[in-house]
């Protein structure tokens, strides 16, 4: 039913007319709920009157007596508009914004919710309900939709800008290996004077790489693992939402440990190289 | 001059690290770049297109988003009343309403899409959006073929379509079409109502898959069955140059104080402000980690790079070179390696602004004319403030590292090791 009172409050939040005053609770004055961030932003108490039109003008409108507040779902397509909103009960609804005009206004509401036994059979009914129905829009509410849509297109976004901060971050980790082992050129000179193998060398700093990765990809991770919810806490307080914007799953945990390890390797692996392959007495300066 | 030259050999002299350094800047740089570009791009493309739309007053019923509130009453008569405004030029009612395509050029039936769309619903890719416009008002849309709607009233619904819906029905100008409507205020089918299409044309906030007709208002309210209604969505307004748009909107105000009144202005900060925040922090975000990772490129290969040369520096100075010259000569290498890096981010980050904004303008809904990533010489300006302030900001500590030398003692480590 979560869809279909959101369609039908939907119109509600046009609210125009919306005043408030303290009075008795009389008996007749029907029950709304305000969005905790409609009651905030106009100053309003439980218990408060209001007055909801349809129109502008707040021409036809109605009382109803504030009965509680909520927290509206969070919606990421609606993220940053404030959730100014009231949930009524159907009939008050109804009342409220039926074309006096239509005599089928009445009995018209936004959409229909269905639950059905087998929630696998969702394409089949609404194909039925569609062909029965004519005129009318039948859906699986887990079928892919526009905000489907949105969604994919964001992320792929937010992957094309991690490719590029991938590039970038791998050419200044190259640029640090290749200063880093430029600096061992005389020990390495030594080594290779001792009768290390260009082999076992290439091995050692291997095996440092695959440290120096594996620590900075952890370090990145612990701070990101320790950061979201700071992140998290802003975006919710900007937008005044209990919306999660960043969330470290296991996933990206994975998918940051697959690419910094290969690429801390290889960074090392390229640096040091450029230096084995000179000659042994460049290594010295001899 | 001798410090720039200075610096110049030390860069040439390690040609790896100066490369590495310089592409490190550029890959950074281009993000940056781009960041910049999305930060105002939307807000300037949509500010665009609403100017393209050759009206600069909105004039609605309420503050809710356009075409989501109630209705105007007696909308011609207040068109009318505004209209005789002096501040105004023209008023352009609109009357949105949703239709499908029951048959076209001569009986064909519209198709439908596979099994997986129908699920979607019925009719799904016959369903178009009809504008009800005013004919003898300038229209908001582009004739590419044809004309526009006659100004004198025609026999069959004359109607304009845009170039999708041309194309995948095939229609051109002289085509019949039959449309029904899917009006809120009936539920049950409508019978269908036939118009001839007069002009194909392009209409500003159509996205990439939109199906948009436009016909007369007097054709919107046959195709719902509420011709007696006289309820518009919308009125554009377009001001006189002399009273301009703030000028009309106060204007209309005054005459209609219970109406929501925006000009493009309006709209244009509002949608910064709400609908368009995410780019803008998630921009601020981006650049803000960019300067920083730039910074520390910087930072750590110029530092390494002093380290090792401590022993060169020192006897540099007892050469004779002053100090102001050495730490010059770092300020300099640092200006080099961000310049030439920065220098390069600029075709970089136009190439991936256009790889980003493919990327999401293939957003669901979006109008087809709007860009994420839109250039202005704000960008470039801000680019090269950011990157300079990241390159001193680098260079602060090696230039310390070098002032602070002591040349004996560094001289003799040197000997020594």
């Amino acid at each position: 039913m979560n869809h279909l009172r959101r369609s039908l409050l939907g119109a509600v939040t046009l609210l125009a007319a919306a005043s408030a005053f303290n009075s008795p609770k009389p008996d007749d004055v029907p029950g709304v709920l305000i969005s905790r961030q409609l009651l905030e932003s106009r100053g309003l108490r439980i218990g408060d009157r209001v007055r909801l039109a349809r129109e502008a003008t707040g021409e036809g409108a109605r009382t109803f007596r504030i009965e509680g507040t909520y927290e509206p779902t969070p919606d990421p397509m609606r993220f940053a508009q404030p959730r100014l909103e009231a949930r009524l009960h159907l009939p008050d609804l109804l009342a409220l914004t039926a074309d006096p005009s239509d005599p089928a206004a009445g009995e018209s509401v936004t959409s229909i919710n269905v639950a059905l036994k087998d929630p696998s059979d969702a394409a089949r009914f609404a194909l039925d309900a569609a062909a029965r129905l004519p005129g009318t829009v039948a859906r699986p509410t887990r079928a892919p939709d526009e905000r489907t849509g949105t969604f994919v297109v964001l992320e792929r976004f937010h992957l094309a800008i991690a490719v590029v901060t991938i590039v970038g971050s791998a050419v200044f980790l190259l640029a640090l290996m290749v200063m880093l082992i430029d600096e061992r050129r005389g020990t390495v000179g030594t080594l290779r004077l001792i009768g290390f193998t260009r082999g076992r060398i290439l091995m050692q700093v291997l095996a440092e790489g695959a440290v120096i990765a594996v620590a900075g990809a952890v370090f990145g991770i612990l701070f990101a693992l320790a950061s979201q919810d700071a992140f998290n806490r802003i975006f919710q307080w900007r937008y005044d939402t209990t919306l999660i914007f960043l969330r470290v799953t296991p996933r990206v945990i994975w998918q940051s440990l697959l690419l910094a390890l290969p690429l801390g390797i290889a960074a090392s692996l390229v640096a040091s190289w450029t230096l084995l392959r000179r000659q042994l007495l460049t290594l010295v300066r001899r | 001059m001798r410090s720039l030259r200075l610096a110049w050999l030390s860069l040439v002299r390690q040609p790896a690290r100066a490369v590495l350094g310089i592409l490190g800047i550029a890959a950074i740089g281009a993000l940056l770049f781009d960041m910049l570009l999305l930060s105002r791009g939307l807000v300037l493309s949509f500010g665009e297109l609403l100017q393209r739309s050759g009206f600069d007053v909105r004039v609605l019923a309420s503050d809710a988003p356009p075409f989501t509130g109630p209705r105007l009453a007696d909308a011609s008569a207040l068109a009318g009343r505004i209209a005789r405004l002096p501040e105004v030029e023209a008023v352009l009612q609109l009357r949105v309403r949703e239709a499908e395509i029951a048959s076209f050029g001569g009986g064909g039936v519209a198709p439908d899409g596979p099994m997986d769309q129908a699920v979607e619903g019925v009719g799904r890719r016959r369903r178009v959006e009809f504008i009800g416009a005013d004919p003898q008002v300038r229209s908001m849309w582009t004739i590419v073929e044809g004309e526009d709607l006659p100004d004198a009233a025609a026999e069959a619904g004359p109607l304009v379509v845009n170039p999708n819906l041309a194309r995948r029905f095939a229609l051109s100008p002289g085509s019949e079409v039959s449309l029904r409507g899917r009006c809120a205020n009936s539920p049950e089918a409508l019978p269908p109502v036939t118009f001839t299409v007069v002009g194909i044309a392009e209409f500003p906030f159509d996205s990439v898959t939109s199906t948009t007709i436009a016909g007369t208002l007097a054709d919107a309210g046959r195709l719902c069955g509420d011709a007696g209604v006289d309820r518009a969505e919308m009125l554009l307004v377009r001001s006189t140059p002399r009273a301009g748009a703030p000028g009309a909107a106060a204007a209309i105000r005054a005459l209609e104080p219970l109406l929501h009144v925006v000009t493009n202005e309006d709209l244009i900060e509002r949608f910064s402000r709400v609908e368009f925040s995410y780019f803008r922090q998630i921009s601020t975000v981006l650049a803000t980690v960019t300067v920083f990772f730039g910074f520390l490129l910087i930072a750590v290969l110029l530092t390494v790079s002093v380290n090792q040369r401590l022993g060169e520096i020192a006897a540099l100075r007892a050469l004779g070179l002053s100090r102001s010259r050495v730490i010059a000569g770092v300020m300099w290498e640092s200006a080099m390696l961000v310049g030439a890096g920065g220098l390069l981010a600029l075709p970089l980050g136009a190439l991936l602004s256009l790889w980003l904004d493919a990327i999401l303008r293939s957003m669901p809904g979006l109008p087809a004319a709007l860009h994420f990533f839109v250039f202005e010489p704000r960008a470039i300006v801000l680019h090269v403030a950011l990157l300079a302030v990241a390159a001193v900001a680098a260079a602060a500590y090696p230039m310390r590292i070098v002032a602070v030398l002591p040349i004996a003692a560094t001289l003799r480590r040197e000997v020594v090791s």
